[in-house]
């Protein structure tokens, strides 16, 4: 991909995450001038931006979206739920113009459609937007001048004096307009002497007949959209513009020409009908129409034809994607960004770093030298012990700076929710809003853009499940509006993220029941648990209380899907639920992901690196303590009976008669499986930077990534997944 | 240049012109009264450009080059 478009995509997806923000604040202060302004000028950076990498439908969408929010801040226009219902949809749109170019590296084909309607929805919302004035003396008196052009429209453009001053080149900007004609240019009534003339005064002024659409000269006059008057002459032709007459002719001849009944040479005639049907909305600039047709001719028979022509001429066929741009696309992929941007001291950081590695690295040569001309062995080793403990001082300085780049603050994936929650709110109609605290807590930049999705599906349980409908909260004397805080915070080695909602709390027996209907857990075992084994149950595969499936969740996605990705980053969850007041779901996770602490173990001879994230504790078992289970063996540790996993055995070595009387355990948990492994010899904790697997051992299961020990050997740490489940 | 005095009493209009244009159009034309206006080599004029000729009402000689210019504003132009 091109650096400029790169370079665009990084920037408009910033002003885009500005302007949401400026918008979802907007909506609750709708007086906040500053927010307003800063919108404006995201919008107005935003269209600029498109207009350097020439991607006009989106400047164009902009551009409309721009000017209302100009009437707004001229005090023309309240701030209403609907205009920044818009302003979102078109920011929704520019997200997804911009994944497509993401993947195609080119401006999407299809854009001027989908523009369009943005076009269309500004236009109607904007007051002082070119209305089209019904019978204006002007425009009968121009059409009647022209009686032999059949035009639907009739424009008037007065430019201002200072139109050149702008750069604006008013006959060029007019005759922009489609099916432009019968031009006439108006000149004052008298103009000064010529050696008083000032050229670039603007002083004339034009009229000009059109046949297009209402939209098209709008859009085509959108910038200079003050200084024009446009009037419909036959509003009823203008408004049903969607397919000109000839080109509904056109489109009507194929549908004659599909409609013989005769099968003969019928795929012939499809073929012949849809291209020119198809090339008939592409001279109307109507792309999606003709790629339609062309589907349609490809996958179907005549009778698919036939029916996607008909349906482009009975709907003003554009219509279609604005609806669209109202759902909300959580999936897009959530690709991760591949580029950081680092704040430059950061970067500052690493060169001096750099410097002083260089200085320590001269120093050692100094005692190398030193070593090889025969000094004194004592003096070496103190020499060489200091130039170590500077080295050391070094490198973890280097590796704190490498990891620093790394981070990331939570705002980057908060930011993203106070906008799916409002969707939210709106498509469950519990009234709510989104808390945030603790944006500034920095983690690994994997951690945070890997929590967009759990943290996701918990906000989603929250106000499905959660949240009580406004009647009960009010029985409850609670506030009408729920409030759900989203919560980060840096605690030693973790950050911790918790999402809290005043709802109602878990329904314990409700769990219950449902964990008995689909067979999670047996009715004693149930029985038996503790309220928080209970509340625990909800994160078991297959688990989902709702009692109806809505479109915000129970689509099968529960809040294992939750515990997984959590997992994934190295993390846990937890559950806290209060009834009546609330329930509050936390991830712990590690504050960076590249620097994993392991403890080693030695099996089959091997050592190995076993995630201490995942180690609970590491116990002696006698040997007479361990049960056999059928194939498998099993202790009991703290009054529960765990498995225990022979690690050689499982890593493919056969399992070899015990030589000791005790067996060394490590009691490990993943995924919510507790375990115990069987080791030789317990070693030592080490912190490592994981490589992960690549080439030939890509891909093999139980093994998570390599790290080379400071003797050489290369340690191979363990996925304890793999082992547990 | 794209407006130049190409002989005594002729003033040449060839290519594009831009809005500078119109002010050295101006000067030109307030430096002989006589001139006329060739712009049979003019594919474009910006308005500023268009706006002098109007205002000056000296003989044009024309059409300009097929496009835009010849098609529209030249009729315009004219009929004064």
């Amino acid at each position: 991909m091109n650096e400029f478009i790169e370079q665009f995509l990084l920037e408009s997806r910033e002003l885009i995450e500005q302007a949401t923000d400026d918008l979802l604040t907007l909506e609750g202060r709708p007086d906040d001038k500053e927010r307003l302004d800063s919108a404006f000028r995201a919008f107005h950076t935003l269209k600029g931006a498109a207009g350097i990498v020439e991607f006009a439908a989106m400047g164009r969408a902009l551009h409309a979206a721009e000017d209302v929010l100009a009437e707004v801040r001229a005090g023309a226009e309240p701030v209403t739920p609907e205009l920044i219902s818009d302003g979102l949809a078109c920011l929704d749109q520019v997200v997804r113009w911009l994944d497509a170019m993401q993947e195609g590296g080119e401006t999407p084909p299809g854009a001027d459609a989908a523009a369009d309607a943005l076009v269309r929805r500004f236009n109607a919302r904007s007051k002082k937007a070119v209305a089209p004035s019904e019978g204006g003396a002007w425009s009968e008196a121009l059409a009647a001048r022209h009686p032999d052009i059949r035009a639907t429209l009739a424009i008037r453009y007065r430019p201002d004096s200072g139109a050149f001053f702008r750069g604006e080149d008013p006959l060029a900007i007019l005759l922009q307009t489609p099916g432009l004609s019968g031009l006439e240019i108006e000149e004052p009534e008298t103009w000064p002497p010529l050696g008083d003339l000032d050229p670039f005064v603007c002083r004339l002024s034009f009229l000009a007949l059109a046949s297009c659409g209402l939209d098209e000269a709008r859009s085509a006059l959108k910038a200079v959209t003050n200084q024009v008057e446009i009037a419909s002459l036959h509003p009823a032709q203008a408004a049903a513009f969607g397919v000109p007459a000839t080109a509904r002719a056109l489109m009507e001849a194929q549908l004659r020409l599909l409609g013989v009944a005769n099968a003969e040479g019928i795929a012939g005639r499809k073929a012949a009908a849809a291209r020119v049907a198809a090339n008939v909305m592409r001279s109307l600039g109507k792309s999606s129409d003709a790629d339609r047709l062309e589907r349609a001719s490809a996958s179907g028979d005549a009778g698919a034809v036939a029916a996607a022509i008909r349906s482009i001429l009975a709907a003003d066929a554009i219509e279609g994607p604005a609806e669209d741009a109202r759902t909300v696309d959580v999936a897009p992929a959530e690709a991760a960004a591949r580029t950081l941007r680092v704040d430059v001291e950061r970067i500052d950081a690493l060169v001096n770093l750099t410097g002083e590695l260089l200085v320590a690295k001269n120093a050692l040569g100094h005692a190398a030298v030193l070593a090889q001309g025969g000094g004194e062995a004592a003096a070496l080793a103190g020499l060489l012990k200091d130039q170590h403990g500077v080295l050391e001082r070094l490198v973890d300085q280097l590796q704190r700076s490498v990891l620093n780049i790394r981070l990331l603050p939570m705002r980057y994936v908060f930011q993203r929710f106070p906008r799916l929650v409002r969707e939210m709110v709106v498509s469950l109609g519990k009234p709510a809003h989104l808390a945030t605290e603790g944006e500034d807590t920095e983690a690994d930049k994997a951690i945070v853009e890997g929590l967009f999705e759990p943290i996701l599906h918990v906000l989603r349980n929250a106000l499905d499940h959660g949240v009580e409908t406004t009647s009960v909260r009010t029985a409850a004397n609670k506030p009408a509006s729920a409030t759900i805080t989203l919560r980060a915070a840096r605690r030693a080695d973790h950050v911790v993220v918790e999402i809290e909602d005043d709802g109602a709390g878990i329904d314990l027996e409700r769990v219950r029941t449902v964990a008995a209907n689909r067979g999670i857990a047996s009715a004693d075992a149930l029985g038996a648990m503790a309220d928080e084994e209970l509340i625990d149950l909800i994160f078991a595969p297959g688990f989902s209380t709702a009692a109806q499936v809505t479109s915000l969740s129970g689509r099968g996605v529960g809040m294992d899907a939750v515990r997984a990705s959590v997992d994934r980053l190295g993390g846990r969850v937890a559950v806290e639920s209060r009834p009546g007041q609330g329930a509050l779901v936390r991830f712990t996770l590690p504050f960076a992901v590249m620097m994993t602490r392991v403890l080693t173990v030695e099996a089959g001879g091997q050592l190995f690196g076993v995630p201490l994230d995942g180690v609970l504790e590491t116990v002696r078992v006698s040997r007479a303590d361990i049960s056999a289970i059928g194939a498998a063996r099993a202790f009991v540790h703290r009054a529960r009976t765990l498995p225990l996993i022979d690690l050689a055995e499982a890593l493919g070595e056969g399992r070899r008669s015990p030589l000791k009387a005790q067996a060394d355990v490590v009691i490990a948990v993943a995924g919510g499986q507790v375990g115990g492994l069987e080791v030789d010899r317990l070693g030592e904790r080490l912190d490592v930077i994981l490589k992960p697997m690549g080439g030939l051992l890509a891909g093999m299961p139980g093994l998570s990534g390599t790290t080379l020990l400071g003797d050489g050997r290369v340690l191979i740490v363990l996925d304890l997944h793999e082992f547990l489940q | 240049m794209t407006v130049m005095l190409a002989e005594p009493g002729i003033i040449m209009l060839s290519g594009i012109c831009p809005a500078d244009d119109a002010e050295v159009l101006l000067r030109l034309l307030l430096g002989d009264a006589d001139a006329i206006v060739d712009w049979c080599e003019c594919e474009s004029a910006h308005t500023a450009v268009v706006q002098v000729l109007i205002a000056a009402r000296r003989a044009v000689k024309g059409p300009p080059r097929p496009g835009i210019l010849a098609a529209m504003v030249e009729p315009e132009l004219k009929g004064r």
